[in-house]
């Protein structure tokens, strides 16, 4: 078994560990009931999310600066994976909105702001297939991931600078007892370690496909040219 | 210095090339009072729904006539291969890009002149420095970053379904805070001076972050 297989075992297990504390350790909630056990994955990928677009930045960011293919790489990687658990946090969170609000979706500042997360990494995606690939769509996508980031502290402050009804922070703000708190910790851990396995899987399938034959004159043309 | 001299010189470029084909301009014009009819019919808009729907209705039709003006900006040049040229000089991207997004905004400035008006006509909505201000803030942010975007699309596939993908997401605040702004005037409320203010956080908010990216989309 190699690494990737070892490391792809782990963070399932740990996630199936984390369902157990969901489903059998955290104490029931006296409102929502059993729906509530939604809130430990829906806010892990949340977060998961903004770690991976937070990954993004840093990746461009090492390529714009230094025409590092790895920060190139390690972006392609997170964006997709940003992009997946954005996916996630928004079908979860759908899934609880409809039995609390009544409604799977409404136009609040916090969903509204997710929704277009989604689509301006959706977009980083798309420019990463239509430019020309290497230097090309590396730079572009490397802008995109950027700007695009500016989204995210807009997502994590919106339930503070407009009148929402997705409910606000609860761990600072201490309203969870220490069963639930313990299960969201770990629940968390568990998710970032999932994603950083999704994103080294990924990073290593970029690797492989920039190192095949037809990739690598496209490589070469991604690096400064000599002048 | 040199810059604003270059910026200027590639703004008075592309408004002379306007002004001599006379192409965008008047298309431009017809397309928001174009708007204007579809959105009455399809919003069937009377004297009492007119003003709640104007503000929406402003929006969408400057939002998508910055979607034609800004990419035509870069698709003519890219069509004329001129802007490898321009590219090729040793004139800063920044300030090449400036004039672009400057030229563009003025464009749609001049849009807006017909659309504010039109709105006023059609839509029994006020029209006062104070709407033409907040409309004004919005087109500069939008300009900076439309142009941006532009200049990236032109030289992709699929440019003309790109540039509203990418664009229209970055718009989002700008149309948050002029929307507050013009609903203020349109229909009441006191949070005028607070949209205002927000408009020009972002207007040099993402001033300053596409001139520095401006290196980087120019650049071939």
């Amino acid at each position: 078994m190699n690494r990737y297989l070892v490391a792809a075992a782990a963070a399932v297990a740990l996630m199936l560990a984390a369902a157990a504390f969901i489903f059998f350790f955290a104490p029931t909630d006296a409102l929502q009931g059993p729906v509530q056990r939604i809130f430990y994955l829906h806010v892990s990928s949340a977060i998961a999310a903004f770690v991976s677009f937070a990954v993004v930045v840093v990746g461009s960011v090492a390529y714009l600066w230094r025409e590092s293919i790895v920060g190139d790489r390690v972006a392609r990687s997170a964006a997709l994976v940003g992009v997946v658990f954005t996916t996630v946090t928004l079908v979860m969170g759908m899934m609880w909105a409809k039995p609390i609000w009544g409604t799977f979706w409404t136009w609040d500042a916090r969903l509204t702001s997710t929704l277009v997360l989604w689509i301006i990494y959706a977009g980083y995606l798309l420019v990463r297939r239509l430019a020309a690939p290497g230097r090309q769509a590396a730079r572009f996508a490397a802008v995109v991931g950027i700007f695009g980031f500016v989204d995210v502290p807009v997502v994590y402050f919106s339930v503070t600078w407009w009148r929402t009804v997705h409910p606000g922070p609860v761990i600072s703000t201490d309203a969870l007892p220490p069963e639930m708190l313990f299960t969201f910790l770990f629940t968390m851990a568990c998710t970032l370690v999932l994603a950083a396995v999704m994103i080294a899987i990924r990073y290593r399938i970029e690797a492989l496909s920039d190192a095949q034959p037809q990739s690598q004159f496209v490589l070469q043309a991604a690096q400064r040219p000599t002048s | 210095m040199r810059s604003i001299a270059v910026a200027l010189a590639v703004a008075r470029k592309d408004l002379v090339s306007e002004w001599r084909s006379r192409e965008l301009v008047p298309a431009l014009a017809q397309f928001v009072v174009l708007a204007l009819v579809i959105a009455n019919f399809g919003f069937q808009i009377d004297s009492r729904s007119a003003p709640a729907i104007a503000p929406g209705v402003l929006w969408l039709a400057l939002v998508f006539a910055g979607l034609l003006a800004f990419g035509r900006a870069f698709a003519a040049e890219k069509e004329q291969a001129s802007l490898e040229q321009v590219i090729l000089t040793s004139a800063p991207p920044a300030a090449i890009f400036a004039g672009k997004a400057l030229a563009a905004a003025a464009l749609l400035v001049l849009c807006e002149a017909v659309l504010l008006p039109a709105l006023a006509l059609f839509f029994g909505t006020p029209l006062s420095i104070a709407l033409a201000a907040a409309v004004f803030l919005a087109t500069i942010g939008m300009a900076a970053l439309g142009c941006m975007f532009a200049a990236m699309v032109a030289q992709l596939r699929a440019r003309e379904v790109m540039l509203p993908l990418l664009t229209l997401p970055l718009w989002i605040p700008f149309i948050v805070a002029g929307g507050q702004a013009v609903q203020v005037m349109m229909g009441g409320g006191n949070s005028y001076g607070q949209a205002l203010w927000l408009l020009i956080d972002f207007d040099i908010l993402f001033v300053v972050l596409t001139s520095l990216a401006a290196r980087f989309v120019l650049d071939e």
